[in-house]
């Protein structure tokens, strides 16, 4: 999944500037989830800025709605009859949905509540790890399941460096050192002699470094 | 309410009389009332307090979880208050019981009350006119109170009385008393009553501690006891839960515990143990430190007894974190220093020197003794006490006394805690209801309603608001008209009025009426607290054929009127604003339905031990169908290894016999062999697979409750030479060999016992409960075959609790050696030789000595059978330990946290056989509860999932505490109404917004919250 934070509210108020109608729209999916742009947090956003404008005796229109996905036109398009009235929309969505709402609404404002951060996991209840970079080419198999490029600081293939202290990276005392991790399951499933092979430098032109990525199916385009 | 007067039975074949007299209406006769009349009999709760509660009432919190006492107690208080068919009498006292078991008749002497209980509001305005005042008795004195008084404020019932003696008789309660309750002319009055059972649950009273006087009680100010230093340390008392000392009103810093006040104390008489002091004295200790951090509590003790449950890690947590000192010494006396009020506490230290340390306040951890009062009660009764005034009973049958069909639970048949009460007053209430299941439902009494009228959520709202007086409690502070005239202004109200008390008898018929004169399809009442009237006014407009959840309630007095009686105009303003919540709120409230779901009247006992052999045999008794499964090919469970009981029963013959019996009655489906595999379902309908071995058939069982009672089992222990040396064995071999005959036994010349082997340590922090008074048994046992042998027992903490701790005072008479070891010393054994030897660290000569014993006991730590599966498949929790968790450590003790599912015996926690027994029945009666009706209703106030909304995110599934959330096969959350407990924690956390909790809707609240900042 998708994990995002949201943005503080004195961040929000001053991208908000003087618009003061606006459509607070949540994505009922990945930040639902990760409890950053769900239902709930439309309404405890809309409320902050309620009861704000409130206090400071300013007019105001504050609109809450949340989509099925904000990654999906369908659903994006269904809302048109409701962005009329509003000055601004704040989407509570990933990046993807901030710029898909912005995109089908052009020229109006959209501004982005959330800052995405990490493809990820639920570790447990309110606490989320990454876990994958979109490289474009995973190779977890080799590495015990455990992804280098995403959980090791410096993304090594052959690790781990020289940071790597009881287990720990250097970085910081609570993040596992990745190859750490891929050591012990390769131990523990017997497969140490993948360890051995050394990694070639890897093609990143899957990755970012290959520019902006599309992908098309002509099997499932209409 | 109804009332039972001289019930004739009829016919030939006499059924017995369908009600229970429980005698005692503290946590332990609450419990079991409650048990009872919610499996369909008639209970009469009889109380000589004003008040039921008992010492509960006045403890502030409780161990091992710090709950507050109160908080804990108050849902079984208002519970027991409210049920139909449980008649409170208070202030009254049995005089007689006749007759035989099924078929009593006990005579109820109701003393004079001077308030009528059909009138009294409980409004407290003749308290605060009364012009008398003398000591509380609920603050131990510290206190003052009026002659007209109410215990405590959460009082069941809500009746105020007058002390006769104190008052003198102005007549200014009377004057002032608006609706009529105060009557001089009450007289003590007699009353018959026919039961088929009698339970008696009259607890305790603390040791008077001036009758030891060299602790300087009731001279010295600063000494106080324990009772007297809750009252301090709660809320209620008499400082409002500051720390204060008598003398002079000022923080004590150092505060020294003395243990064993009136406990272990032969030359009052009281050779047992009270079982509780060491916990709870660590709690105040811990307690107070917590009220003011400089505080320094010292315990003096002779042994630590933290046996129970969870103790052990409360008592290290406070010597280790919370800064509770401990010091094992008897203080000899306590004298007061010249002109400071402290005290000098004088006591041997670690060196066996005589020390003096000065305290700024003494508590005296006061023992538990019965009454003079249910002395002479238990006299008129019948029932014969023990030695020490406790009721007799026999260990293998701990609830039964000496009078049959008259049973016991709690502190009366030997000190002991809340949970332990609690599980003993279920099981007394099983016992109680066994004697006369075939009257079950005869008295008990099921109200009938008329039909309910349709209300759909479109219709139009037509709401009726009644604002209450209070008599002068809520007029007297607001403007009671101007706000009936507001209310009447409110979006859709169609009907406004005012009453002096809205919880009379007449308003209810005038409320009824204005239900069916204005076509009201909501009714709103400001005045008191929803958790004493709600359920008698939804009582009330179900009467008059509306659906419960349409009522609504505004608490102008305890929440307005009381808290600001000075500021009338605001107070008045804000009445006002509750009022339109409580309408914002009441046009938003719907019907609630409640479905019948038929019930599988048979019971499925996992483990077929003494607790769930007890279980079955009790609940076939009742007239269930039991499916008891036993892993093992023959039944017994780990009392196969038990041969006496420390007081000398034969277990084996009570195990014969609990097997023909459980194998001679038909209702009991013995299942060895066999495994549960799988489970489903919820509370009265479980479907269990059940596969037996060898052939491993399977079957598929449906029941509508489940006990688990798997056990516990003496752990095979490590080091000591154990498994190396024959002569190193465990308590249960030495115990079996003991029994084989006395032969070995006589070669003995020396024997050393060790104890807390693979207990109180680091891997398993809990002591085993049960390994002392093995020892105590073995070593008496060994003794009376060999006088001549030497007995060494080197322990930690002797715990014999309870009524053990005279075999402890007998060993030691008959010379058994008791060694203290400390965990960081432990004795070693080794070989040297052909020789075996401990070495261990003598604390009186202060070195270390060896001896060279024939034999090495080791008392070996009790482990739950393997359980994990079992857990995993009910759902149902376990602690580190791996014992089964119940869901509450003090008032569920048998209950899971998922209903219908209940524990017994050792795979709760060690346990003795007795203890054992008391919750097999404990578990049978709280099965009794679903088992005994054919319908559950189910509904009500639950959470409802829209599955359009739902994101499958998992985090109801994750904070649910009982576990009832799953996402289904359509991927979005599923919340079984029948399992749900309507606490709303999903409701809350879901981040889609997708659950809603009936009648407390997201939208419900946001009304009420928008009503309230519109104003």
């Amino acid at each position: 999944m998708i994990v995002g934070n949201r943005k503080e509210f004195g961040e929000i108020l001053e991208k908000l500037g003087t618009a003061r109608r606006v459509l607070v729209l949540g994505c009922n999916e990945c930040v639902t989830v990760c409890g950053v742009g769900g239902e709930r947090e439309v309404g405890v956003l809309a409320s902050e800025l309620r009861l704000y404008w409130q206090k400071e005796g300013q007019d105001f229109a504050v609109k809450e709605h949340t989509l099925e996905r904000q990654c999906d036109y369908e659903y994006i398009d269904a809302i048109r009859p409701l962005t009329g009235e509003y000055d601004v929309i704040l989407s509570m969505a990933c990046g993807a949905g901030v710029q898909y709402v912005a995109e089908a609404y052009k020229p109006r404002l959209v501004i982005p509540a959330v800052n995405t951060t990490f493809l990820g996991v639920t570790l447990e209840q309110g606490v989320w790890s990454e876990r994958c970079q979109g490289c474009g080419s995973c190779i977890v198999d080799m590495t015990g399941g455990v992804c280098p490029i995403a959980r090791c600081a410096k993304s090594l293939l052959n690790g781990p460096c020289g940071g790597s202290s009881g287990g720990k990276c250097e970085i910081d005392r609570d993040t596992d050192c990745a190859w750490q991790l891929i050591v012990d399951r390769l131990t523990e499933s017997g497969q140490m002699e993948r360890y051995e092979e050394i990694q070639p430098v890897k093609d990143w032109r899957t990755g970012r470094d290959g520019g902006p990525r599309k992908r098309v199916r002509e099997d499932l385009k209409l | 309410m109804a009332t039972v007067e001289n019930e004739e039975v009829k016919g030939g074949q006499a059924k017995p009389v369908g009600a229970v007299l429980v005698v005692g209406g503290g946590i332990g006769g609450m419990q079991a009332s409650l048990d009872l009349a919610e499996s369909g009999f008639y209970v009469y709760l009889v109380d000589n307090a004003p008040t039921i509660g008992g010492v509960m009432s006045q403890l502030d919190k409780t161990f091992p979880t710090n709950d507050c006492a109160m908080c804990i107690m108050s849902p079984k208080l208002v519970g027991t208050g409210s049920h139909r068919n449980i008649r409170v009498i208070t202030h009254a006292e049995v005089k007689e019981v006749a007759g035989d078991p099924g078929d009593f008749e006990a005579t109820i002497l109701r003393k004079a009350r001077y308030i009528r209980p059909d009138k009294c509001t409980g409004c407290g305005e003749c308290a605060k006119h009364c012009p008398v005042t003398i000591a509380d008795s609920y603050n131990e004195g510290m206190s003052r109170r009026a002659a007209v008084y109410l215990r405590y404020p959460q009082a069941i019932p809500k009746v105020y009385l007058i002390d006769r003696e104190a008052c003198i008789g102005c007549g200014l309660c009377e004057r002032v008393c608006l609706a009529g309750a105060v009557d001089y002319a009450d007289e003590a009055c007699q009353e018959k009553i026919a039961v088929g059972s009698v339970i008696l649950a009259p607890g305790f009273e603390v040791f008077d501690a001036a009758r030891r006087p060299e602790f300087g009680y009731g001279v010295y100010p600063n000494v106080i006891t324990s009772l007297e230093f809750e009252r301090i340390l709660s809320a209620t008392g008499p400082h409002r839960s500051h720390v204060l000392r008598p003398s002079d009103g000022t923080i004590p810093e150092r505060i020294a515990f003395i243990q064993c006040v009136g406990s272990r104390d032969k030359k009052c008489g009281n050779d047992y143990c009270s079982s509780v002091c060491c916990m709870y004295s660590v709690k105040e200790a811990v307690i107070a430190k917590e009220h003011v951090p400089f505080i320094k509590p010292t315990i003096f003790y002779m042994d630590m007894r933290a046996y129970g449950k969870g103790f052990d890690a409360y008592y290290e947590r406070a010597k280790a974190d919370q800064g509770v000192r401990f010091v094992k010494s008897m203080v000899s006396r306590v004298r007061q220093q010249q002109g400071t009020g402290n005290l000098i506490v004088t006591y041997l230290d670690d060196q066996g020197k005589a020390a003096e340390e000065v305290f700024d306040l003494v508590v005296l951890s006061v023992g538990m003794t019965t009454s003079q009062a249910v002395r002479d009660t238990a006299a008129r009764l019948g029932v014969r006490l023990n030695a020490y005034g406790f009721c007799e009973t026999n260990p293998l049958a701990p609830l039964a006394t000496s009078r049959e069909g008259i049973y016991v639970c709690g502190a009366f048949q030997s000190p002991k805690d809340i949970p332990e009460t609690v599980a003993q007053a279920s099981g007394a209430a099983a016992a109680a209801a066994g004697g006369i299941a075939a009257g079950r439902g005869t008295l008990a009494t099921k109200k009938e309603y008329p039909p309910e009228t349709e209300v759909a959520s479109a219709e139009e709202p037509r709401i009726g608001v009644f604002v209450c007086h209070c008599g002068i409690n809520i007029g007297s502070v607001v403007n009671v008209p101007s706000v009936k005239e507001y209310a009447a202004t409110l979006p859709n109200v169609v009907l406004a009025d005012e009453n002096l008390y809205t919880c009379s008898q007449d308003t209810q018929e005038k409320i009824k009426k204005a239900i069916q004169e204005h076509g009201l399809n909501r009714v709103i009442v400001a005045s008191c607290s929803p958790r004493t009237h709600e359920p008698m006014f939804r009582e009330t407009i179900r009467d008059a054929g509306l659906n419960k959840f349409l009522f609504e309630m505004a608490n102008i007095r305890d929440q307005c009127s009381w808290v600001h009686m000075r500021q009338k105009p605001e107070a008045t303003a804000k009445a006002k604003h509750l009022v339109r919540m409580a309408v914002a709120n009441a046009r938003l409230n719907r019907s609630l339905g409640e479905t019948a779901v038929p019930v599988a009247q048979r019971a499925l006992i996992i483990g077929g031990g003494v607790a769930g052999m007890t279980a079955a045999l009790r609940l076939a008794g009742q007239g269930f169908a039991v499916y008891l499964v036993e892993k093992e090919e023959l039944l017994g469970g780990n009392l196969r290894n038990i041969h006496r009981t420390i007081e000398g029963e034969d277990v084996q013959a009570f195990l014969t016999d609990l097997i023909d019996r459980v194998s001679a009655e038909p209702r009991i489906h013995v299942l060895t062999g066999s495994q549960v595999t799988e489970f489903g379902g919820v509370r009265g309908n479980f479907t269990t697979a059940v596969t037996t071995a060898p052939a491993m058939t399977a079957q598929k069982i449906q029941h509508g409750v489940t006990v688990v009672a798997t056990g516990a089992e003496e752990e095979r222990p490590e080091g000591f030479l154990y498994g190396e040396d024959p002569r190193v064995c465990t308590q249960q071999e030495f115990e079996g060999r003991l029994a084989a005959g006395g032969e070995e036994a006589a070669g003995l010349r020396e024997v050393v016992m060790i104890q807390c082997v693979g207990s109180r340590n680091e891997k398993r922090p809990s002591c085993s409960r049960t390994c002392c008074a093995t020892a105590l048994k073995n070593a008496l046992a060994l003794k009376r075959l060999n006088p001549a042998a030497t007995i060494r027992v080197l322990y930690r903490d002797v715990r014999s609790y309870g009524m053990l701790e005279p075999y402890y005072a007998q060993a030691r008479r008959e010379g058994v050696l008791f060694v203290r070891y400390e965990p960081e010393a432990p004795p070693v054994v080794a070989r040297e030789g052909d020789s075996l030897t401990v070495s261990f660290a003598e604390p009186i000569l202060q070195e270390q000595a060896t001896v060279k014993p024939d034999l090495v006991v080791l008392s070996s730590a009790t482990v739950p059978r393997e359980n994990r599966e079992l857990a995993n498949l009910l759902k149902v929790p376990r602690t580190a330990e791996g014992f089964f968790l119940e869901a509450h450590a003090k008032l569920r003790p048998v209950d899971f946290a998922s209903d219908g599912i209940y524990v017994a015996g050792s795979a709760h926690a060690p346990k003795l056989i007795t203890e054992s027994v008391s919750q097999a029945y404990a578990a049978v009666a709280r099965a009794c509860t679903i088992l005994s009706k054919e319908n559950l209703m189910v509904g009500g106030v639950v959470a409802v999932v829209d599955g359009e909304r739902c994101a499958a995110c998992l985090t109801c599934v994750r904070v649910c505490p009982y576990d009832v959330p799953v996402v289904n096969l359509r991927g979005e959350a599923e919340i079984d109404i029948v399992k749900c407990k309507g606490c709303g924690t999903c409701a809350a956390e879901c981040p889609a917004r997708a659950i809603d909790l009936m009648h407390y809707r997201g939208e419900q609240l946001e009304a009420k919250i928008g009503a309230l900042v519109e104003g």
